[in-house]
């Protein structure tokens, strides 16, 4: 059965990944193995993933289901990626819930936060390499928006939706 | 708060985060962004502090981060009702924009149009997520230690490929290690506080 096989396939690949890029090999493998697509729809998906608003993981699910077998295809194939969510990672909130007032946990987090901001930083940087440079020279309708999004947020307390909206409108009239 | 008024926010958090969900670039960090604008600045519902364990967390077991961020964050909000109904939140706007998109992929793929705004949304993530850190950094750091660990988290996920869960295990330990040392440095403090 379509439906079961393809649930299947989404919770191996979210349960096997950690998010963004790192689920593309596993959704080749299961898409292309069980001959639900070729290489180059992946590839196409991954494209269209990162088009749209939502995390890639989620977009490539809902694609690969909605091609597979139409509107059931893709909610079976979104609830498979997102069940982590609602297994370990609602295990997870219950559990810190639960120990958050206690002496160890507070010594753990002391550690884990600094640490967290660590991660945060490095995520910054691949970011920005990949969105202001295109084969080592920089793009500098990118650069400029960068540093607008800076001083609006900043300064002038924009939200993220506006600036959003601002960066889409100046890239279509910057960008050449 | 009762079964009503747990059931009235898990439906307020719903309708936010389907509204949210339409900003979803980089990989959620300009949801979390938001959040930070909303519930620590604007509505006092949570810290920083309290945002960055959940990053932590989120990231830290499998599956999408956004989704994990909101679940941590909603069922600290409004119990079971609210950690389901966030999700089903964040994920609306995407899963209806992608389905729509199944039928019309390669036109709107090579869309000169939709290629420059790209350029501009993804422009925007950087400054998003650089803001909100500056906000968080006032509170990631009750002793100098942690400045050391945030340079070491830094040097491990950009120069090694540990994994998210390994990085956060190992500030764990720093963070045991810290207040040991903290704990051993400071005995009148902590005698004090204990009688």
């Amino acid at each position: 059965m379509v439906y079961l096989e393809l649930f299947w396939s989404f919770v191996k690949i979210g349960f096997t990944s950690f998010g963004g890029i790192s689920m593309i090999p596993l959704i080749n493998h299961e898409m292309v193995g069980h001959g639900w697509m070729t290489l180059e729809e992946v590839a196409d998906i991954v494209a269209i993933a990162e088009m749209t608003p939502g995390p890639l993981g989620l977009n490539c699910a809902t694609f690969a289901g909605m091609r597979v077998a139409g509107l059931p295809g893709s909610l079976v194939t979104v609830f498979g990626v997102l069940s982590p969510t609602f297994t370990v990672c609602l295990a997870a909130a219950i559990a810190f819930e639960k120990f958050k007032n206690s002496k160890f946990l507070t010594n753990l987090l002391t550690g884990i936060r600094p640490m967290c901001l660590g991660m945060i930083a490095s995520v910054i940087l691949s970011q920005a390499i990949s969105n202001y440079t295109d084969a080592g020279s920089p793009v500098w309708p990118a650069v400029f928006i960068g540093v607008l999004g800076i001083i609006l947020l900043d300064r002038f307390k924009f939200t993220v939706p506006k600036l959003i909206v601002l960066s889409a409108a100046l890239g279509l009239v910057l960008v050449r | 708060m009762t079964r009503k008024e747990q059931w009235k926010k898990a439906l307020w958090l719903y309708l936010y985060f389907a509204k949210v969900g339409c900003y979803t670039f980089g990989g959620g960090w300009s949801i979390i962004a938001q959040m930070q604008k909303d519930f620590v600045a604007k509505r006092g519902w949570t810290t920083d502090e309290e945002l960055l364990d959940k990053i932590s967390v989120g990231r830290s077991v499998p599956g999408t981060m956004i989704s994990n961020v909101t679940l941590l964050f909603c069922y600290s909000q409004a119990g079971i009702p609210g950690a389901i109904l966030g999700v089903l939140g964040i994920i609306t706007a995407p899963v209806i924009i992608l389905s729509i998109l199944t039928f019309c992929y390669t036109r709107f793929r090579d869309n000169i149009y939709v290629a420059r705004a790209l350029v501009g949304v993804r422009a925007a993530v950087v400054p998003i997520m650089v803001v909100s850190m500056k906000s968080m950094i006032k509170s990631a750091f009750p002793y100098k230690l942690c400045y050391g660990v945030t340079l070491l988290g830094f040097v491990l996920c950009t120069f090694t490929s540990m994994s998210n869960a390994l990085v956060v295990v190992l500030g764990g330990v720093c963070g045991l290690a810290i207040m040991r040392w903290i704990d051993a440095s400071k005995p009148t403090a902590k005698t004090g506080k204990e009688g």
